[in-house]
């Protein structure tokens, strides 16, 4: 047998369970060509829809990238009514779009969260909108600031230049949102960015600032992405697919093994929840290399949640979530079917809590799972057996054995939904 | 072992005989013996929680006593510290030096001696550096002797009381004999296994080898009867000293223990204390006056814990077994004892909830071999175990629980307002409940804030009316307070708060849960989901009071809350202002504004508006959004909403003056 003493040259674990069903690497690239191009020229042919095309029976409320100028001018005109309001002697309130979860809405042909256009008025004069309204003043001015001065600065900075008022720094980031809706912009308009917490590795180069970033040649944790995304340009690519992992544990295994040398990819991780550089980045791939996106979560209800981010958007920014959404992810597992497709033993499940079972019964009404027939098959699946498990799972037959095995025969049968 | 024990000498040399042949030879253990071994069964771990468990015994035994006789409880306890010295002249042993000093644990080697020496210098060094250096200076503990194992500290434990006092006759057997007792029956107890003072003797006996001393004399009783004696533990036989018939002057009746026993008062302080605070709690028709006394006049304490109330709850009845309760051996007891001859009667009288019918129906189902009149006596072992069968399987009606006496929601709120001081108080009492045919009752009460209240949850379990206060966190009350009520839906803040939750469960028989029966189980789903009723009830009581209390603070401080963050809204708008304006002045597009705009940018500009024009603008719109509110709260709640104190008027005893208005249907009594 020619092709099993090729794979004996890179590793000696020929008895790895399902190892002999993987067929050459050649092959296996040829099936995602095929799937590249299909899916590359499917969406092509189709126009993005927005929500100007589409005539819902109530007005939604969506942001777009503003200039600078804009976006003071914006706040400029807002201070100027206030300052009226108040010397007119009639204190001053702020008319604050509503983000709860009633006055979200999934809209199915856009395939993600868009906010109705609920609002509510935050006086001053009273006890319980005093606190909030004197931090959106407050954090308006400091947006104005910057504005003037054309600087970024991170959350934690604006949370640190008035602690007193602030108290936490969840309260300033909720009233940031708050202000990039009032404003009609997204929150990398207002030049507020956060930390870095995504990173990118693989067949991609891009320019950060100016640089050009080969994500080959980064060494093993790749390059972070940018907190703001206008720095980012250029995007060249030879992949074949993007590789969404929710782990950093998997992340790292996949970039250390040179994954991405075997089966052409990019691969990414917002290591858990994916903030909104990683989300943007994200959609910026898929918007200009136009490649099909996989991704590896755990097999438990969070998993599905973090990819219902990336795909349809989170409640939180659901003002933004046409920029922020990328549309047509495949969930290519650790899907609750392959526990024992893969023969995982008992002792790597873990059995699911009663808040996991509670999640995962929720989620089944969610309509971004109810879409997909496959997605509400295989949730059904999870929270009748009651077990999660984790990508990490896998390793039970050897730490390179989603990178040797799983992953190969997974896209070779071109096992996802 | 001192020589009054001259009777267990024989057996002793016998007992160590067979070991020689090392042949096994059956024992048999006295109950006094047993327990003297598993001391730690009864609470007697060590010499500290002996001596806490010999007060709490003693205080017991004194409630059950007066209640006993319906007399309001009135419980001296007195705990002497003997020292050594004092404790070898009370037995009569000279007080030796010790010549040898080498011999003993507690010696100090010259090397340690050296090593000692060094760390004191060492620590007075660094001290001293820290008060040089203005450091707040912390207080070393001032090196504590070692104490040797010798080094045991006495106490003598003294209890008076004013209950039924004991017959003559009886008291050797009453102190002397390990589990014989009145309190066997089937009904609320607060005893544990009627061990009480007796073991206490077992103990004294153990640690110090000292007699107990017993006074006592009954209602109408010329006499008091003063008995010394001990306790033979291999026998299971009181040892008595003296029994003798002493004069009565004061025509008093209860009883007055003495004992002497080895203990830790320096570590089971806070414990006694807390024990004697929260029996204050649960009892608070009782008058209990505890005193600690010793050479050093600073340590010593006196606590008088007043009544408060002259409402006593019933005294518990004897109740029958419920059938679902009964095991084999307690039906062939039931049988053994009863004065029933047949079946049909036994049924029918020595349980609760079978009536005649029922009986019948019962004896049909038991089979062909059954019949009403058959005698008991002629009952074969087999026909028992169908009748235990059928009592398992069979459906009666709940115990109901007036054979229970609860403390009584009155008497547990005067209670926690008597010890506590809170600001604020609600309690519970839930109707009576069964668990394995045993009914209860779950009594609560929840508080906030008061006196010697800790932060957070400070919980006090009763059980049958007696606190508990050891390992309490496996305790169902403990989680259930921690885990299953949400505080925060009560608008109570589990952290800061000070809570006071307190939780009676009452039973004739108290599910305990391990050997020292300190807690019981969170494993009853049936007394754990009453306990979090009872518990949510009083908070749902609670929360009404609290969401008035805080509306009312928020209409006292809303002008205060709103007007803290005038700077800051203000500052934030006149920078933008300013900002602007300056910009505006540079850039030569002046159109960019409106007219209004335009005029209140320049206005900014030559500060003829300012930050304090802006503040003051706000601050009087501030001013008038709040007297709007008071208005409307004022209206909503009524204008006479001011503070209101409580006050007691005391009843006049002296002749009441009444006119009674009669009419064909009532009496209408007016009292001037």
């Amino acid at each position: 047998m020619a092709e099993s003493s090729k794979k004996r040259r890179r590793t000696n674990t020929d008895d790895l369970p399902f190892k002999n069903k993987l067929k050459p690497d050649s092959t296996i690239l040829q099936t995602l060509k095929d799937f590249s191009t299909s899916s590359s020229s499917s969406s092509s042919s189709s126009k993005t829809l927005t929500l100007q095309d589409l005539s819902l029976p109530f007005s939604c409320r969506e942001v777009s990238d503003l200039s600078l100028s804009s976006v003071q001018s914006n706040i400029e005109s807002l201070v100027l009514r206030i300052a009226h309001s108040i010397l007119s002697g009639n204190g001053f309130a702020f008319d604050v779009p509503s983000r709860a979860a009633t006055n979200q809405f999934y809209v199915p042909e856009l395939d993600r969260i868009v906010l109705k256009d609920k609002s509510s008025l935050r006086p001053f004069a009273n006890i319980s909108t005093v606190r909030k309204s004197a931090i959106t003043a407050r954090i308006l001015q400091l947006v104005h600031q910057l504005c003037i001065k054309g600087i970024h600065v991170t959350k934690r900075d604006l949370f640190y230049t008035d602690v007193k008022l602030f108290q936490d720094q969840i309260q300033s980031d909720t009233v940031l949102d708050d202000v990039s809706c009032m404003l009609g912009c997204t929150r990398s308009s207002l030049n507020v960015v956060a930390a870095e917490k995504g990173v990118v590795v693989g067949r991609l180069i891009f320019s950060d600032n100016g640089d050009m970033i080969d994500c080959t040649k980064m060494g093993m944790g790749g390059k972070a992405i940018p907190p703001n995304i206008d720095r980012v340009g250029d995007m060249q690519s030879d992949a074949l697919f993007i590789l969404l992992v929710e782990k950093d544990a998997a992340y790292m295994r996949l970039a250390e093994d040179r994954f991405y040398n075997r089966f052409p990819c990019i691969i990414v991780t917002a290591k858990g929840q994916p903030d909104v550089a990683t989300r943007l980045f994200l959609k910026k791939m898929k918007m200009e290399l136009n490649l099909p996106v996989l991704a590896l979560v755990d097999s438990d209800p969070y998993g599905l949640k973090i990819l219902s981010v990336y795909g349809c958007g989170s409640k939180n920014m659901s003002y933004d979530s046409a920029n922020l959404t990328t549309p047509d992810i495949k969930w290519l597992g650790v899907r609750p079917s392959d526990l024992d497709k893969y023969k995982i033993p008992e002792q790597c499940r873990l059995p699911m809590t009663e808040q996991d079972i509670k999640t995962g019964k929720d989620m089944l009404e969610e309509d971004f799972v109810k879409k997909n027939p496959g997605w509400v098959e295989e949730l059904t699946l999870m929270v009748k057996t009651k077990q999660k498990a984790e990508i990490q799972a896998l390793s039970t037959f050897g730490f390179q054995y989603l990178s040797e095995v799983y992953l190969p025969l997974k896209l070779q049968q071109k096992d996802w939904l | 072992m001192d020589s009054s024990e001259s009777p267990t000498e024989t057996k002793k040399t016998k007992s160590k005989t067979p070991r020689k042949n090392k042949e096994t030879v059956l024992k048999q253990k006295s109950p006094a013996e047993f327990f003297a071994e598993n001391k730690n069964i009864a609470g007697f771990d060590n010499p500290g929680k002996s001596l806490y468990t010999t007060v709490r015994e003693l205080v017991e035994n004194s409630l059950d006593s007066a209640e006993s006789i319906s007399e309001l409880p009135v419980v001296e306890i007195t705990i002497e510290e003997i020292k050594k010295s004092k404790f070898n002249s009370m037995i009569g042993l000279i007080d030796c030096e010790r010549v040898d000093a080498e011999l003993y644990d507690d010696y100090e080697t010259e090397k340690a001696r050296e090593k000692r020496l060094a760390k004191e210098a060492r620590a007075q060094e660094i001290q001293a550096k820290n008060a040089a250096l203005g450091k707040k200076v912390k207080e070393t503990p001032a090196s504590k002797g070692i104490r040797g194992r010798g080094e045991a500290s006495f106490y003598r434990v003294i209890c008076k009381d004013n209950g039924k006092g004991m017959p003559h006759d009886d008291i050797p057997n009453m102190f002397g004999r390990v589990l014989s007792g009145t309190k066997y029956g089937l009904k609320q107890t607060r005893g544990k296994f009627g061990l009480g003072a007796k073991m206490a003797l077992i103990w004294s006996k153990m640690s110090t080898g000292l007699p107990i001393e017993i006074s006592s004399s009954m209602r109408n009783q010329s006499y008091m009867s003063f008995c010394r004696l001990d306790i033979d533990i291999h026998k299971n036989i009181p040892h008595v000293h003296v029994n003798e018939k002493r004069e009565n002057k004061e025509r008093w009746h209860g009883a007055e223990i003495q004992v002497v026993i080895e203990g830790n008062w320096t570590t089971y302080r806070s414990k006694i204390l807390h024990y004697m605070r929260q029996m204050a709690v649960i009892t608070p028709y009782a008058q209990f006056l505890f005193k600690f006394v010793s050479d050093a006049p600073e340590k010593n304490v006196t606590i008088r814990f007043s009544r408060r109330t002259d409402v006593m709850p019933p005294v518990p009845l004897e109740t029958k077994h419920h059938p679902s309760s009964v095991d084999l051996l307690l039906i062939k007891r039931l049988i053994a004892e009863t004065s029933k001859q047949n079946l049909l009667q036994f049924l029918q009288h020595e349980f609760v909830n079978i009536s005649k019918s029922h009986a019948e129906r019962l004896i049909g189902e038991m089979g062909p071999d059954f019949s009403p009149k058959m005698a008991l006596k002629s009952l074969t072992p087999q026909q028992l175990v169908r009748i235990h069968q059928l009592f398992r399987q069979a459906k009666f009606d709940d115990p109901n629980g007036h054979c229970l006496s609860p403390a009584g929601e009155y008497n547990l709120r005067l209670g926690i307002i008597k010890e506590l001081h809170p600001d604020m108080v609600a309690t519970y009492s839930g109707s009576a409940q069964v668990f394995e045919g045993h009914p209860f009752i779950v009594e609560a009460g929840v508080s906030i804030g008061g006196k010697n209240v800790k932060q957070g949850l400070n919980i006090f379990r009763f059980a049958n009316r007696i606190p508990l206060l050891f390992e309490q966190g496996a305790d169902v009350v403990t989680r259930t307070a921690l885990k299953r009520i949400n505080w925060s839906s009560y608008k109570i803040n589990q952290l800061q708060d000070k809570i006071g939750i307190f939780v009676s469960i009452v039973s004739t028989k108290i599910p305990f849960k391990g050997t020292g029966k300190e807690y019981i189980g969170d494993d009853i789903t049936e007394i754990a989901s009453a306990v979090k009723y009872s518990i949510q009830q009083c908070c749902v009581q609670l929360k009404s009071k609290i969401v008035k209390k805080m509306q009312a603070r928020e209409q006292q401080e809303r002008k205060r809350n709103l007007s803290k963050y005038i700077p800051d809204a203000t500052g934030a708008v006149y920078n933008v202002l300013k900002d602007m304006a300056e910009t505006q002045l540079h850039a030569s597009k002046k159109f960019r504004y409106g007219d209004d705009d335009g005029e209140l940018l320049r206005k900014v500009y030559e500060n003829l508006i300012t930050k304090e024009t802006l503040s003051e603008k706000l601050a009087k719109h501030v001013e008038q959004v709040d007297y709007e509110m008071a208005l409307e709260y004022a209206t909503q709640s009524g204008v006479s909403e001011e503070p209101r104190e409580t006050i007691y008027i005391k009843p006049l005893e002296t002749e009441n003056k009444i006119i009674d208005l009669h009419s064909p249907f009532f009496v209408f009594r007016m009292f001037h």
